[in-house]
């Protein structure tokens, strides 16, 4: 049985995701020691910096999505993510946003239990001011892509294939569900997956999460010290996802 | 006390409430156990339920968190498993929550 980590990463001309992946298999190498996979264009891949093992896939991606970020609509590529289930060499994966830090081993620990798809339905805001919470997005229950574990087997294929018929026929569903995000966006796709086939558990620690207008000032292998508004504090030992793109540019 | 102290107490108080819900986040996730392949908490509850069970049998079913039956052929390794974890994340739970309460003096 193989596990590992299947992440994808487009840059855009607004924010350089290859330096967030950079960062994210370094976290994911000093805390989960895994496999690592990257789905990226040839663009992008020209501009990794050498890493080690690592094993790419180039796929040519579509780029026909945009995404609100600090006030400014910006180009948004996530349309690749439903061909994971393909894309994925290993038994047991790790589906993981490359804005997805990891700081602590918890997702082995949820690797060694029995599940076809497990993903969070439940977040926590770090700063404590719940800006992230997805209320009343929609009539359905909101999930959170950003980290998805599944297995290679029957249950976990059907997921995917109504995760691929969602995303084809997304405003016929976006209508259904009453979805008010106006864009394609994974996480509703994978919800009404979910929703529709009545399958796969939730991890059962919510997500962490930074929102976009929160700044990161410093990081180390441990955690990142964030700054809103007036407050500055810290994460120690904690995954999280940071919405803030540019951090790792400098 | 003047408004520019209690100014600065409350936003000591705050930053202090949120390290210390966030530590407490930090906690219960990493009190989360893969055991038999079902997930568990390792909490009071969890080992009191497991401690319970032992002293009537050495071979029974308990839920996980996601409501799985697991069979657990073999209790005293699964709780003391389950206390070596509690007590870890206790642990450094405690040391943090012994910072904060330094911070607030």
């Amino acid at each position: 049985m193989t596990t590992g980590v299947l992440m994808y990463c487009f840059d855009t001309p607004e924010v350089n995701y290859h330096k967030l992946a950079e960062r994210c298999v370094h976290q994911i190498r000093k805390h989960l020691r895994l496999e690592i996979t990257i789905v990226t264009n040839l663009e992008t891949f020209k501009k990794f910096e050498p890493m080690g093992m690592i094993n790419y896939k180039l796929v040519e991606n579509t780029t026909s999505n945009t995404r609100p970020y600090r006030g400014k609509s910006v180009a948004w590529y996530n349309k690749e993510r439903s061909c994971a289930f393909v894309h994925s060499p290993y038994d047991t994966t790790i589906l993981m946003d490359c804005d997805y830090f990891v700081f602590s081993p918890m997702l082995l620990e949820l690797c060694n239990t029995e599940f076809d798809f497990m993903l969070h339905n439940k977040v926590n805001d770090i700063t404590g001011e719940d800006m992230i919470q997805g209320t009343d997005e929609g009539t359905l229950p909101l999930v959170w892509a950003t980290v998805t574990l599944f297995r290679k087997n029957k249950n976990a294929n059907f997921i995917f294939d109504m995760i691929k018929h969602v995303q084809e026929f997304y405003p016929y569903y976006r209508n259904l569900y009453r979805i008010r995000y106006p864009n394609y966006r994974n996480d509703y796709a994978f919800a009404i997956a979910l929703h529709q086939l009545k399958l796969g558990d939730f991890i059962p620690a919510p997500m962490n999460m930074l929102a976009d207008n929160v700044d990161i000032i410093d990081s180390d292998s441990d955690g990142v010290v964030y700054k809103y508004g007036d407050t500055v504090n810290f994460t120690s030992g904690q995954d999280v996802h940071i919405l803030e793109k540019e951090w790792c540019d400098v | 006390m003047d408004i520019g102290n209690l100014k600065k107490q409350s936003d000591l108080n705050f930053k202090v409430s949120q390290t210390k819900k966030n530590a407490l986040e930090k906690m219960r996730s990493r009190q989360l156990m893969a055991f038999n392949e079902r997930l568990f908490r390792a909490d009071a509850n969890t080992i009191n339920l497991v401690s319970t069970l032992k002293q009537r049998s050495q071979d029974f079913y308990v839920l996980d968190v996601n409501d799985n039956p697991c069979h657990i052929k073999d209790p005293e390794v699964f709780l003391n498993k389950l206390i070596e974890r509690n007590q870890e994340t206790l642990n450094a739970y405690q040391q943090l929550h012994q910072d904060l309460a330094n911070k607030r003096i």
